[in-house]
């Protein structure tokens, strides 16, 4: 730069002018200074208190239900302090609540950048990502397991608990039961012995998952804690029954008060109980005489389906021999109508088994042509396949 | 007097208060007059250097007071809720109207416009002279019009307080001449910085469209002015950029070109409001006069019927734009915002109230993006870019587009939304922006605005992309001239000139040391027989010829020919190697041919 200098001929009165100025310049910006402190400080300030009303009031309606009341306060909120980060993600779940999936993902997504490990983030974004169909399944899980090994201030322990228990909802909602099984199974595994409520909710989600022997002897520690328990006694028999013990499907029922017991699922669960226990000639300790007359009486019970399923004359779809199959068996068992007599099967104990699985040949091929039984046949059904059958 | 010896002389006056507070204050106004001295003592350019901290800080506070005294505004009038009662929506933007007509035309005249031109007018027109009235009228008047709801920004306006107050206090300082005209950009930038908080990009935007030139003469000082604002600035409003970015990243190279179709998009928006503006602004000039009373507040009254629906034109927009960089709105919305925001800036600024266009124009800009980014997802799923990225990117082309300022954009978009992540597609769409605008309006929104008030304003863009004359352009090959070795002989060069009638006759002495010969002289020597055309250019009085490069400007080459009939144009890379040769009347056909008539 050419250097201009201040000419040296300038007076001592414009020198000492220009001094006053750069004075008076020093000391109005010191005033301007002090002026807006002030003024930033009151702006700040109402701000702040404008924030924190519109929050608050936000707060109320969220709680209330009024999700969209909420969301309107939320953003009036943000609007004087953008940068809070408990306002933006309040605002995120309003959003999501409202349905508003994409909006709230975007605000998730910039808090997320900020702090990558935060459960409660990870766990809004799963949410949104659960409510996005199975497209977006890989990104839900993501976002659950991220959520549960995510940080919690408040109860981590607790929190991953719900999460896990949230994530395995969701996976058998939409029936990925293996992954399903593997996060259960923590969820269980993770469940303090002391918390009833929570062991009830692993052992309800254990039985979702169909895994019928983890949730009975999850349902068999509760009951250890309240051997009344109702739900506890209802888990149980459910469990025990899907393994084909039914006996003892039966004596958890049993224990059950009476107006629990009628609840439609499992007053059906008791009847179909209640028809194998009294049909089952294998129960223990049963009499020959007993034996040999529950095999007669389960014999003419599936000989009485098979001739109605015969006589519905349904044409088997091609290729299937069910029909022929049913039909065979029925000759066969109609064939040994007197070997296994009552009498016969009193006389000769050894021939119950025979006739008992001519009644389980007669049922299979029955409810291959006519579809699944009901009542007694049930019963007999489910003794034959628990005779044959495997439980997990 | 130091502060040392102010302490030294303390405990002999401890007997009399009284004269112990005068000698203090002596002693304080002594060190006072120590330390301005010293100030004064320094060069004029270090002085400046001193001012622009000194300007970069007023600035700053300035800015400070201005944000809030719009957001005062805007409280107390419009309250706090983003969607008012619909009474307060239309009455506040008329009465605020009314009040700005008023000011503007009886108190405050000089505080029309946005303040860029103004600033520009002070430096090429008035010789930096910006009165401080016009500052006081902008702070007010733009307050009280864009609190109330009037659809423009406090950037532009805040760039004119900025280079009021540096022009005040250069000329209360009694700068030279040329410093007090240099001095109102500086506080332009520092206006500018502290109102966006965007100190690089207000830098850029000072020289892309104020100055137009990188001079280091002034550079320092607008750098040391734009940090001081935005430190300033900082201090009493937070660090914070303007708008939060949600993270994004571009997945393919392909997924580019999603945002060049951002930029035709953009770019032919911004040329339509553009044009919008050159066509109805005349006309809106040549109304009856007493119009002018009632423009700002019938604007007003159109943004307000708009306001009871979409309170979101109303105003800056700031937070609107975050809200859409956030996703926030669907796309019918996006458009009818962007639409709806053309609409309100235009008239708020056709209606003669002072305010700026940056914060409306990157308002559009967001919406428009948005909506663009929406169509395009919604089309091609696979787009890795969230809707505000498209948003974010969509700012800097209609940035690009409207204000022309290409570079500025770039950095705008980055500086206010503090993401370095979306550089790539910024950079294409504002190009490609930047580039439509231009084709179909050849005269940029500041120059048109200035000729439309009746000056004429040094083209910024057209002197950016003029592109200089050089030396190459006017020089002639080297058949056209004679080079001598210095040894050789005068008899042995006469033959050799006498084939090049009207050539010039370097001899090369050494390396970048050339020397001209009269043909009449060597003539004259030959006769002799024996001396060589070293001793011959030796002997002449006058010193080595200068030498010049193909690549260098006209204009410098016209300063080294002076008098001379021929000068030498070497090779940079070996100065003994001669490309060709420059004459006066060759540079003057180079500029004659050049020039538009």
């Amino acid at each position: 730069m050419a250097s201009t200098s201040i000419p040296s001929s300038a007076t001592g009165g414009k020198k000492r002018a220009r001094e006053i100025v750069l004075l008076i310049t020093l000391v109005l910006l010191l005033l301007c200074t002090i002026f807006t402190a002030f003024g930033a400080r009151m702006y700040h300030k109402k701000y702040h208190v404008l924030g924190d009303e519109w929050f608050a009031k936000g707060e109320q309606d969220f709680r209330s239900g009024d999700a969209s009341g909420a969301l309107s306060d939320y953003r009036n909120a943000l609007l004087y302090s953008p940068s809070n980060v408990n306002l933006q993600f309040h605002l995120a779940k309003a959003l999501a609540a409202t349905g508003h999936d994409d909006e709230a993902r975007a605000y998730l997504t910039t808090l997320l950048s900020d702090s990558p490990g935060s459960g409660e983030i990870n766990l809004e974004l799963a949410r949104i990502a659960a409510g996005g169909g199975p497209e977006a399944m890989p990104e839900a899980l993501r976002y659950y397991h991220a959520a549960i090994y995510g940080v919690w201030e408040a109860d981590p322990l607790g929190m991953r608990w719900q999460v896990r228990k949230e994530f395995c909802k969701y996976l058998l909602k939409n029936n990925a039961i293996n992954q399903a099984e593997a996060e259960i199974m923590e969820l269980a595994d993770n469940t303090s012995p002391e918390d009833i409520s929570g062991q009830k909710v692993a052992g309800d989600l254990l039985l979702r998952a169909h895994m019928w022997s983890r949730a009975l002897q999850q349902f068999q520690t509760l009951l250890t804690h309240d051997a009344n328990g109702e739900d506890a006694l209802a888990g149980a028999a459910t469990a025990a029954f899907q393994l084909g013990q039914y006996a003892e499907a039966d004596e958890y029922l049993s224990r059950m008060p009476r107006e629990k017991a009628s609840t439609p699922d499992l007053a059906k669960i008791r009847q179909i109980t209640r028809d194998v226990v009294s049909l089952n000639p294998y129960v223990r300790d049963l009499s020959t005489d007993e034996r040999a007359k529950r095999a007669a009486a389960a014999l003419s019970i599936a000989q009485v389906r098979a001739n109605a399923c015969i006589h519905r004359n349904v044409v088997p779809p091609a290729g299937n021999s069910s029909a022929s199959a049913l039909e065979t068996a029925l000759r066969a068992s109609t064939q040994n109508a007197n070997d296994w007599s009552p009498r016969n099967l009193r006389k000769y104990p050894e021939r119950v088994d025979p006739a008992m699985s001519s009644v389980f040949e007669l049922e299979d091929a029955a409810v291959n042509q006519c579809g699944e039984p009901q009542g007694s046949d049930y019963a007999l059904w489910l003794i034959g396949r628990s005779r044959g059958g495997s439980s997990r | 007097m130091s502060l040392t010896s102010l302490t030294s002389i303390a405990p002999d006056t401890q007997a009399d208060p009284a004269s112990q507070s005068s000698i203090s204050l002596r002693n304080l106004w002594a060190t006072w007059h120590s330390w301005s001295n010293r100030i004064f003592a320094l060069r004029e350019d270090q002085l400046f250097l001193f001012l622009a901290v000194l300007i970069g800080i007023f600035s700053g506070l300035a800015v400070v007071c201005f944000r809030i005294a719009i957001e005062w505004v805007h409280l107390l009038t419009l309250g706090s809720s983003i969607y008012p009662p619909s009474h307060r929506v239309v009455l506040v933007p008329v009465l605020g109207g009314i009040a700005v007509a008023l000011l503007v035309i009886y108190v405050f005249p000089g505080a029309r416009g946005s303040g860029v031109n103004q600033t520009k007018a002070a430096v090429y027109i008035s010789n930096g002279y910006i009165p401080f009235n016009a500052c006081v009228g902008k702070f007010l008047i733009c307050a009280r019009g864009i609190g109330t709801g009037q659809s423009l920004g406090p950037e532009d306006p805040s760039l004119q307080i900025g280079a009021g107050i540096a022009s005040h206090l250069g000329r209360r300082l009694n700068l030279s001449q040329e410093k007090v005209r240099l001095i109102a950009p500086v506080g332009a930038a520092a206006g500018l910085a502290a109102a966006f908080n965007a100190p690089i990009s207000s830098v850029i935007f000072v020289i892309e469209e104020v100055i137009g030139t990188w001079s280091a003469g002034v550079l320092g000082a607008i750098v040391l002015a734009a940090v001081s604002a935005v430190v300033t600035m900082r201090s009493f409003m937070g660090p914070d950029a303007f708008f939060r970015v949600p993270p994004f990243r571009i997945a393919r190279a392909s997924e580019l070109l999603a945002y060049l179709v951002l930029g035709i998009v953009g770019g032919g928006l911004s040329l339509g409001f553009l044009k919008w503006l050159a066509y109805a602004r005349p006309k809106i000039q040549n109304w009856p006069p007493w119009t002018r009373y009632l423009q700002p507040a019938a604007a007003g009254l159109a943004i307000g019927f708009i306001g009871i629906r979409l309170p979101q034109v109303m105003g800056a927009g700031y937070f609107v734009i975050d809200q859409a960089l956030h996703g926030q709105f669907s796309w019918k919305l996006l458009i009818v915002l962007a639409v709806l925001k053309i609409f309100a800036t235009g008239i708020s600024f056709l209606s003669g109230t002072p305010g700026g266009m940056f914060a409306p124009t990157l308002f559009i800009g967001a919406m428009l993006g948005g909506a663009v980014g929406s169509i395009e997802r919604h089309f091609f799923p696979g787009l890795t870019g969230t809707v505000g990225t498209y948003a974010l990117v969509g700012m800097g082309v209609f940035f690009a587009g409207f204000l022309r300022t290409p570079i500025t954009s770039v950095f705008m978009v980055i500086e206010v939304s503090g993401s370095y992540t979306a550089i790539l597609p910024i950079m294409i769409a504002n190009l490609v922006a930047y580039l439509i605008s231009r084709t179909y309006q050849k005269v940029p929104l500041f120059d048109l605005l200035a000729r439309q008030d009746g000056f004429v304003l040094p083209s910024i863009e057209k002197e950016r992309e003029q592109v200089p004359l050089t030396v190459e352009v006017a020089m002639m090959t080297t058949d056209s001239a004679v080079v001598a070795l210095p040894e050789e002989l005068a008899g042995d060069l006469a033959k050799r000139i006498d084939a090049k009638q009207d050539a010039p006759i370097f001899v090369r002495m050494a390396p970048g040391q050339w020397r001209l010969l009269d043909r009449e002289e060597i003539h004259h020597l030959a006769a002799d027989g024996s001396m060589n055309t070293k001793a011959a250019a030796e002997a002449k009085p006058k010193g080595p010829l200068p030498v010049l490069f193909r690549d260098q400007s006209l204009e410098d080459a016209l300063h080294a020919v002076g008098d001379w009939p021929a000068v030498p144009v070497v090779s940079r890379a070996d100065l003994s190697k001669l490309e060709g040769v420059v004459t006066l009347a060759d540079i003057l056909r180079c500029f004659r041919n050049a020039s538009p008539e």
